[in-house]
């Protein structure tokens, strides 16, 4: 059995334990006795938040629960925010108001005005266009009002397939999409400004099939700016999630063992030398939008992981070592599931990751970054994405996601403009800031019967599909054998079907349409020629200077993953003095190039 | 019956966004057409050599990473720069087009964009409408692949109309001389190897490999390739081999996917004189694949233009008793058992290697060729595998 079907063995033992703590708490008085003492503690420590109407409410609402076995069932079922199996959420408190205006049932509670942290804002907005000096700007200007500084950057294609700018045939696409990144010199444009190693300052970066040669100019970048001092300070996430790729998006460009064994590498460095990176990032967000079903999109990201998980101990790294430095991507769109989705997810992970894996409580954490569906939004009558981005970002809220992306309405026709990113970011400060929904009580919205039911439901699924993975062998088989992708590609077929036949109803699309189709007016951000050219200029520039110092970086790069050790050193010397290109072609020669799946 | 229209699909360099395309391609064969499908992240240069070699009428292009102006533009330059303009281009890409985009793409001579909404049966009434009446009379071709990939087109027109050869006299003189008894006589003596065997065994992969060890052995030389896929007699077929061949995409590689267009045995009824054609072409290696085969096939039997055939098997094949049934293990000179990282290989190769034992008394008696079977164990899909390095060396000798 491979480590998958023990997951799903773990989680059908977990749920047996916890009716038996549910009879063994109605059974066994002194059991059920310290329960509820237990429970009233807690609930007597919750402190109060007074609503701007002078309404006290608790930052914590708890079920009205005092039978004993409902308490059990509660506390092991689900757990308090921060608690195991973290279905509620990772940590104690998320997207609460500074607790200054609040009081306590504790008679010495902490009253005073004593200055109190802010959290981090959970907004993270993805940006990237043109050259790095433009995607520099915009964050700057995304991040202006921001106390913490949280980049999300998107790549254009040539850099996401790991090809220079100077390529044959990629001119029209540099900085399309995402901002155009060759070298060293282009990383330090980026983020010029910002300061990477301060705890206020983090960088995403979503890019997979050259992760590890991106990370590496990102630490030679930081070290260029701030010494080599910076480097167990940086903090931020690289994507690098390999088997989504080959299971949805096609932003592959190694063979897939290879490619696994890079990102090993990378993750065995950073998890030891940078304890605050994040080196991965798994990914269901790309699993949605290439038209999965919201339980194929769980239960695809959560084997992901658990592949991952079995490959990094098989490397001989500590499960608490990079269980930590593991983090999480969910679509959010309009369907029911969503309701739990990712509720679920976090329950499984943590059953998963202490029961089989041997994880403790920080390596158990599926930490969450949500981003809305794109797919659910369309061109026509396009002003309603509003409606479904909002809809979709309560979603996202009510399953305490630990960060989120809203997207603009005007994405399905072209790069947002920044009204529509505005409107969008907006958005979630209309949610957390100004409405009441979320900023006294974390949960206000969660443990309804409805909820609960889904979530049955959504684990069961989910089971099912990893019982039908670990038959084919486990995911690496399941994937080279195309299960997750013919998967994929069937539920999309079907929702495109549905959306035809009328059984899903789009507002505008195939219900309420008004006839009026034109498409809208836009402006559309796109790269000027001379830009490109800049690019290719400076590229050649870079590649020129350095032509000594690259072919033997290059040299000892190609022997180094000849002979199968470990290539991130060997990179961060390469990626001080050669392109993205030279990197990735060099390495293609040594392990071949990705056969792509159709 | 003439031949179908013939369109060849991709979707741009740096652009991994295919499934609105894969649903266009059902779509498309599902009326008629013949695709063939180049798959995603292709290269302007790949995009125009597979279209002439592939003699298609009309390249479809899905793009949603940007950058399509340029990238459109680019095609319709380079088929203009090959002498090819009367391969059309035409596209789409949902809403990452725009109108504006669109206009400046037809005045750079692309034919039509979709925009995000267009029906598919649009789409395929389109592509009937504008490609869909026969060829004008061609210029004469401009390169070498171009002449000889309207030779082959030629042939296959001649094969679909019913020996009615009159009305394409090329094909006339093309057929006539094939009859020659050994065609190989005339030319520069390529090697020409015979691929068959079952669906799913990996037969394009490791023909991919082996390109890839021609190309790195020998600075020079061009090989070709013929590669069939199934379809039925006025229906459309999907022909995807080149979508997953990353190393057959080289100027001195001839591709060329045909149809079967209804005949059963894993060929085409044009395929002999195709593979003729091919044989005096000046290349080093001719290569044939067949369609999936089932057990009783033996698509290279009669065809003396074959110098070697190549069976390759996926150890999954069933029971020890199969094997028997299967006749191309009594006459393939080479028998690879591809995946052989597959935990049933280890008793696929000994099965083998007992069934080919019988044949060896056999063999000698009717001094098939002088030459023992082979049998290869190879991982086509691993980079830089050994048995495909045997394999090689066999098939090169």
């Amino acid at each position: 059995m491979s480590k998958l079907g023990q997951v799903v063995e773990s989680v059908e033992k977990y749920n047996k334990f916890v009716l038996d703590q549910v009879k063994r708490a109605r059974t066994d008085q002194k059991f059920g006795r310290d329960l509820l003492g237990r429970w009233n503690d807690t609930k007597a420590k919750i402190p109060v938040a007074r609503t701007p109407t002078g309404l006290p409410l608790p930052r914590l609402a708890l079920p009205e629960i005092d039978e004993p076995g409902e308490i059990a069932r509660f506390i092991f079922s689900e757990g308090l925010p921060g608690e195991f199996p973290y279905l509620n959420a990772t940590y104690r408190e998320m997207y609460l108001e500074p607790v200054r205006e609040t009081e306590s049932f504790e008679k010495n509670g902490n009253k005073t005005g004593k200055k109190i942290t802010q959290p981090e804002e959970p907004t993270r907005l993805f940006s990237g266009l043109m050259l790095a000096e433009d995607t520099n700007e915009r964050f700057h200007y995304l991040t202006r009002h921001q106390r913490t500084h949280r980049l999300s950057t998107a790549f254009d294609g040539p850099t996401l397939y790991g090809l220079d700018s100077d390529a044959d045939g990629v001119f029209g696409k540099i900085g399309e999409g995402g901002v155009a990144i060759d070298t060293v010199e282009d990383m330090v444009r980026l983020y010029d400004g910002f300061d990477l190693g301060s705890p206020n300052f983090s960088a995403s970066m979503t890019i997979s099939g050259p992760a590890p040669m991106i990370m590496a100019m990102y630490i030679a970048a930081a070290k260029r700016r701030f010494g080599t001092k910076v480097v167990p300070k940086l903090r931020g996430t690289v994507q690098a999630d390999i088997f989504k790729e080959v299971q949805a998006q096609n932003e592959t460009i190694f063979p897939i063992e290879p490619s696994l064994r890079f990102l090993t590498d990378m993750v065995e460095f950073t998890t030891r030398e940078m304890p605050r990176w994040y080196p991965i990032s798994i990914s269901g967000y790309h699993i949605g939008e290439a038209g999965s079903t919201p339980v194929q999109q769980a239960a695809y990201t959560l084997s992901n992981g658990f592949a991952y998980a079995e490959m990094f101990a098989a490397r001989g790294i500590p499960v608490d070592q990079f269980g930590p430095r593991l983090s999480f991507f969910l679509d959010c769109g309009l369907d029911a599931e969503y309701i739990a989705l990712a509720r679920v997810s976090r329950r499984i992970w943590a059953i998963g990751m202490r029961d089989v894996f041997g994880a403790g409580p920080r390596a158990q954490l599926f930490k969450l970054h949500t981003q809305t569906s794109g797919r659910s939004l369309i061109a026509a009558e396009f002003k309603n994405n509003l409606t479904r981005t909002a809809t979709e970002l309560i979603l996202s809220y009510m399953n305490a996601t630990n960060s989120c992306h809203s997207n603009s309405a005007d994405e399905p026709f072209t790069t947002p403009s920044e009204e529509w990113i505005r409107l969008a970011a907006h958005g979630q400060g209309i949610l957390l800031e100004e409405s009441g929904i979320f900023k006294h009580t974390m949960n206000m919205l969660s443990g309804s019967p409805g909820m609960k039911a889904v979530e049955r439901a959504v684990e069961a699924a989910i089971l099912d599909e990893f019982r039908e993975i670990e038959r084919l062998g486990g995911v690496l088989a399941a994937v080279e054998e195309r299960y997750q992708r013919s998967q994929i590609q069937n539920a999309a077929h079907r929702y495109e079907q549905q959306i035809y036949d009328g059984t899903r109803p789009i507002i505008g699309l195939n219900k309420y349409r008004d006839g009026d189709d034109e498409v809208p007016e836009v402006k559309l951000v796109r790269t000027p020629r001379a830009k490109q050219q800049l690019q290719v200029d400076r590229l050649r520039k870079f590649k020129k200077k350095n032509t000594d110092k690259a072919k033997r970086a290059l040299d000892n790069l190609a022997e180094v993953a000849d002979r199968g050790k470990n290539v991130f050193p060997a990179l961060l010397e390469a990626a001080e003095v050669c392109s993205l290109g030279q990197i990735t072609g060099r390495l293609q020669e040594v392990v071949g190039r990705f056969r792509p799946m159709v | 019956m003439p031949s179908p229209i013939r369109i060849l699909t991709a979707v741009p360099i740096c652009d991994g966004h295919d499934s609105a395309i894969n649903t266009i391609n059902l779509e498309f064969i599902r009326h008629g057409i013949e695709v063939i499908y180049l798959g995603y992240h292709r290269p302007v240069a790949d995009i125009v050599r597979a279209a002439i070699q592939e003699d298609v009428q009309a390249i479809g292009i899905s793009s949603y990473n940007g950058g399509h102006i340029e990238f459109f533009a680019a095609v319709v330059d380079l088929l203009r720069k090959k002498g090819a303009d009367d391969i059309k281009v035409f596209g789409g890409g949902g809403g990452t087009i725009t109108h504006d985009d669109a206009a400046a793409m037809r005045r750079k001579g692309v034919d039509e964009i979709f925009f995000a909404g267009t029906s598919l049966d649009d789409m395929v009434e389109f592509v009937h409408r504008r490609y869909g009446k026969p060829r004008a009379k061609r210029p004469r071709p401009k390169s070498f692949d171009q002449e000889l990939a309207h030779k082959l087109s030629d042939i296959e027109e001649a094969y679909g109309i019913g020996k009615r050869k009159r009305r394409t006299p090329n094909a006339q003189r093309r057929t006539q001389s094939v009859k020659i008894a050994n065609p190989k006589a005339q030319i520069a003596n390529p090697t020409v190897i015979g691929f068959t065997g079952p669906g799913g065994a990996g037969k394009t992969t490791l023909i991919d490999e082996l390109v890839l060890r021609f190309l790195n052995r020998d600075p020079k030389g061009r090989i070709a390739i013929l590669s069939h896929d199934p379809s039925v007699v006025g229906e459309g077929a999907l022909l995807g081999d080149r979508a997953t061949m990353i190393n057959s995409q080289d100027d001195r590689v001839f591709m060329r996917s045909v149809a079967t267009r209804g005949q059963a045995g894993g060929l085409s009824p044009a395929t002999h004189d195709c593979l003729a054609l091919l044989a005096q072409a000046n290349f080093e290696y001719v290569i044939i694949e067949t369609v999936g085969t089932g057990q009783e096939a033996m698509p290279f039997q009669k065809n003396g233009i074959v110098d070697s055939t190549v069976l390759v098997m996926n150890p999954d094949y069933g029971s020890r008793l199969q094997l028997q049934k299967i006749v191309m293990l009594d006459l393939a000179d080479i028998v690879v058992v591809n995946k052989s990282d597959l935990q049933r290989a280890r008793t696929a190769h000994t099965e083998i290697e007992q069934r080919l034992e019988q044949n060896r008394p056999v063999r000698r008696s009717l001094g098939a060729s002088g030459r023992d079977q082979q049998l290869v164990d190879t991982v086509a899909k691993r980079h830089r595998d050994s048995g495909v390095d045997r394999l090689f060396e066999l098939i090169s000798k």
